[in-house]
């Protein structure tokens, strides 16, 4: 039974993640999966990190005894100092995703359909729920990943045919990365390009609520 | 004929119309040479689409000489202490916004209705293409125009009829030429004073549009004595005071992009304590510094948007990350709305600081991406333009706004800390009365005008926040 | 690695315009122009550009001083120019002399309303109502509307192959600071821009620009050359 075998640790998704990032390109993570992706740039090649916050050339996390609440990213985590940083207003800061200066932003979802719906803002039973910075990124953003979990934790399909969740943006996620497979949307449907160790198409399809296409060149989660 | 006024007794001229503490846009041609006349010393901003704001001519003899700064005209200029550098679009954007007091222009011709025309064919030298003049007359409170009485041919240059090309619909208020001073009212033009041993007469016969006599028609002799005036000072001595008239049912912009830092934390209380009611909040949070904890110290509670929440003030809030991220743990906002007490308007981050600057510059209205095919274009204008679809979103003002500086000078100049810029930047210049806490104040002059990001012709109030005083409670 | 921002010249940083591009141009009477980038974009010869520019000449008894793009326009490489201060008549030079004989197009418009174009295309929006243009001859037949401030007039966005700015100081991120009246329209070129090259006398190491001194962060500055 697929729903008991083994799906591949959150920091293996993130590693998958940043192999798509490019060089010396400008990216926005998101909360969760997203956020890990930045340790696992590959070596010999440079990332630049922006902030809703309002910074730009973003480094590691601050230790303990050195917060400064001045100086936090979009999570609310705190920051260090580190050489080449820019600090901006949230008008410029948001200039920056929608006019397409930003190359590839990495968030997380509650759904996503076979078309690239992104559904990542509000939960339906709860009524209410934080936009932030999604919908701009995802309407501005030149790429848009989701890096989540493939199901949720009751095993309820992620990816869907359409969302029934309120949308984040319409169409505009490029590449679905999961803990049992890499998925691109396309006009034709949802396109199976990658899927995880050990686990067969037809497993992947069954936690799926979207018809999967296989690519002509299918191969294993590829790091 | 009488002798007619040189350039400079026109520019001492118009510089008497101004009042200590204006903030003044000044166009090439003779409007340059107001600068030169001014009171080196006078509290009046001077701006130049140059990138100079609060400048004098480099000969004035102030200490703060700006590093390579120019006038309009392209003459070098100093600034004066408590300038600054801005950019075009923020100097399009101070007059668009309705911040610039006085625009002082030269166009070739004006109207009996005040329509201007900046330029009309080659045969007005140095005036051929519109530059600044259309954003001048456009956007200033009032505008001050000064030109020639007549062409080199003799031929008036204030004319009857409204032309068909304008470059500036009914936006002169005052005219100055070499010969007189004109008011451009309702009913149409009147002389208000003549240069020395011209009379009614003599200048009626130049001017091409009818034109009434006031009762008191006065000789020009202008005194620029009170602009040296000071104006009433920007520093508060304490938070109550600088938020007292903040009534019940205001619109209240408050930063904080989520954690303690960038929160006016002291006006906050102050606001809480005043009990003011029936406030509408903008703002990126509603206050999840409670929920989320953001290194609060054990024991303690964040100071947020909560605590005006649980006392009962808000009515309604324009938010873009309004609860808490978790569910399990809602903040007071959500929990008030879930009891139906507050009203929410949910705005996606990128949007509210578009429509906050829009509103602060005189934008009315943008066509955005973000947003489209979801809950939030929802009775929204949608339009596909160069093949991509945007809603319309437009401009946000409020009553007050409670700004976190860093550091300010007793104009207002502020500059802030790390990424505690982010909306108290944007909002700073979008509100009738901006309040603004920093760390510190200095004297004019003391802070970079290079690194000043919000100019002190934006902030209205300043407070000191106690040095002792916490975030947390 | 990715290539770095920093050419080794003028020219290398500007081999790839092609003909027909869109270039911006900063400056202010002078003040923050790309003196190097100009004159080596006339060595690599791109032709039918349209230029975006506000520069503008010196008015008469402020010190002859032809306008920036004067060589480009000389050269036969401009097509069209948008600019709110294309030149003064009688003493425009070459750009007169090409636009009167039809050999160059000028499009005129204040300079407000192309500023808030161009940030409207660097920051992603897809238009602005403003209320400048209204009963102007700057109106023309574009879309007026009424909102509850009053009627405005909608503009539409403006965008650009290159821009080429000249600020203070750079450092290899890309990220910029200026000098002064040199600010004017660079940080929002900056933005418009699919590729934003930068002339500088002073190139550093990340870390010795004060991070809230940065008026143009390095996503906006694509290439940087050192000049004099």
């Amino acid at each position: 039974m697929a729903l008991d075998k083994e799906r591949l640790p959150r920091e293996v998704v993130a590693m998958r993640v940043a192999r798509e990032l490019p060089d010396g390109g400008f990216v926005n993570l998101g909360i969760g999966i997203p956020t890990l992706v930045s340790n696992f740039i590959p070596d010999g090649s440079v990332v630049f990190y922006h902030s809703e916050s309002g910074v730009l050339n973003c480094g590691p996390l601050a230790e303990e005894d050195e917060q400064d609440i001045d100086l936090i990213n979009a999570g609310g985590q705190f920051l260090q100092m580190v050489p080449g940083m820019a600090f901006f207003s949230t008008v410029d800061g948001f200039a920056m995703i929608r006019g397409g200066h930003v190359d590839v932003t990495v968030l997380g979802a509650h759904q996503v359909s076979a078309t690239g719906d992104l559904a990542n803002w509000m939960l339906p039973e709860r009524g209410v729920g934080n936009i932030g910075g999604a919908m701009d990124l995802a309407a501005g953003a030149r790429q848009v990943i989701v890096a989540m979990e493939h199901t949720d934790r009751q095993n309820n399909a992620k990816i869907v045919q359409d969302c029934t969740y309120p949308i984040t943006g319409k169409g505009c996620v490029s590449l679905i990365v999961t803990d049992l497979a890499v998925m691109e949307p396309t006009p034709e449907g949802l396109v199976l390009k990658e899927v995880a160790p050990g686990w067969t198409v037809e497993e992947v399809q069954e936690l799926t609520a979207a018809q999967l296409l296989s690519a002509p060149d299918l191969k294993e989660y590829e790091l | 004929m009488p002798q007619k006024l040189d350039e400079l007794s026109m520019a001492r001229r118009a510089a008497s119309e101004l009042q200590p503490g204006q903030l003044v846009a000044l166009g090439s041609g003779l409007p340059a040479r107001v600068a030169e006349v001014a009171p080196p010393r006078a509290p009046l901003q001077l701006l130049s689409d140059s990138g100079a704001l609060g400048y004098r001519p480099s000969t004035a003899g102030l200490a703060a000489v700006g590093p390579s700064l120019t006038g309009p005209d392209g003459v070098p200029v100093a600034l004066a202490e408590g300038g600054s550098v801005v950019g075009t679009a923020d100097w399009a954007a101070m007059l668009r916004g309705g911040h610039v007091d006085v625009a002082v222009v030269q166009p070739a011709r004006v109207t009996a209705s005040g329509d201007l025309i900046g330029w009309t064919t080659a045969a007005t030298p140095g005036l051929f293409a519109p530059g600044r003049t259309v954003d001048l007359a456009a956007g200033a409170r009032k505008v001050i125009a000064m030109l020639p009485h007549t062409g080199s041919d003799g031929s008036p240059n204030i004319l009857a009829d409204s032309s068909p090309v304008a470059d500036g619909r009914a936006c002169v208020d005052i005219i100055i030429t070499d010969i007189a001073v004109i008011r451009v009212e309702e009913g149409g033009l009147v002389l208000a004073e003549v240069a020395p041993g011209w009379s009614y007469d003599d200048v009626a016969a130049l001017t091409g549009a009818s034109l009434s006599c006031a009762d008191d028609l006065k000789e020009i002799a202008p005194s620029l004595e009170a602009l040296n005036a000071e104006p009433p000072g920007k520093v508060y001595p304490d938070a109550p005071s600088a938020i007292r008239d903040i009534a019940d049912g205001a619109t209240v912009m408050i930063d904080g992009f989520g954690g303690p830092g960038g929160m006016a934390h002291y006006l906050l209380v102050s606001l809480r304590d005043q009990g003011t009611r029936g406030l509408t909040i903008i703002s990126n949070t509603i206050g999840i510094a409670r929920s989320v904890n953001f290194g609060t110290p054990p024991g303690k509670l964040a100071i947020d948007h909560s605590i005006l929440v649980d006392n009962g003030q808000v009515a309604k809030a324009i938010a873009s990350y309004p609860v808490s991220p978790s569910m399990s743990n809602p903040s007071s906002f959500e929990l008030a709305y879930r009891r139906n007490e507050v009203e929410l308007e949910l705005v996606p981050q990128g949007t509210l600081a578009e429509r906050l600057r829009a509103g602060g510059a005189g934008i009315y209205a943008f066509y955005t991406p973000t947003g489209v095919g979801t809950l939030i274009a929802e009775g929204k204008e949608s339009r596909v333009i160069d093949g991509k679809e945007y809603i319309l979103e437009e401009g946000l003002r409020a009553d007050y706004c409670l700004i976190r500086g860093h550091k300010a000078d007793t104009m207002g100049n502020v500059v802030y800390k790390g990424t505690s810029r982010n909306f108290n930047a944007v909002m700073a210049p979008s509100a009738r009365i901006t309040i603004v806490e920093v760390d510190e104040v200095v004297e004019p002059g003391q802070l970079d005008p290079e690194l000043i990001v919000t100019p002190g012709i934006y902030v209205d109030r300043l407070v000191v926040r106690p040095r002792d005083f916490s975030p947390y409670e | 690695m990715a290539q770095g921002k920093v050419y080794s010249s003028a020219k290398a940083a500007l081999a790839d315009v092609q003909d027909g591009s869109t270039i911006l141009v900063s400056g202010f009477a002078g003040y923050g122009v790309a003196w190097s980038l100009l004159d080596a974009l006339v060595e690599v010869g791109s032709k039918d550009l349209t230029v975006i520019y506000r520069d503008g000449p010196l008015p008469e008894g402020t010190g002859a001083r032809l306008p920036a793009i004067n060589n480009l326009v000389t050269n036969g490489l401009v097509t069209k120019l948008i600019s709110p201060l294309p030149f003064l008549p009688g003493n425009g030079g070459a750009i007169e002399e090409r636009w009167l004989s039809g050999d160059l197009q000028i499009e005129i418009l204040p300079q407000g309303i192309l500023v808030e174009r161009l940030r409207a295309g660097g920051a992603g929006i897809g238009g602005v109502f403003l209320p400048t243009a209204l009963g102007t001859r700057f109106e023309g037949d574009k879309e007026r509307r009424a909102f509850a401030q009053g009627e405005a007039v909608l503009e539409l966005p403006l965008k650009a192959d290159y821009a080429l700015i000249r600020v203070a100081a750079a450092d290899t991120l890309g990220n910029s600071i200026y000098d002064g009246s040199g600010r004017n329209w660079a940080p929002i070129m900056a933005m418009a821009a699919r590729v934003t090259i930068a002339e500088t006398g002073r190139i550093v190491e990340p870390g010795e620009l004060d991070p809230e001194a940065i008026i143009s962060p390095g996503i906006f500055v694509n290439r940087i050359v050192a000049a004099e």
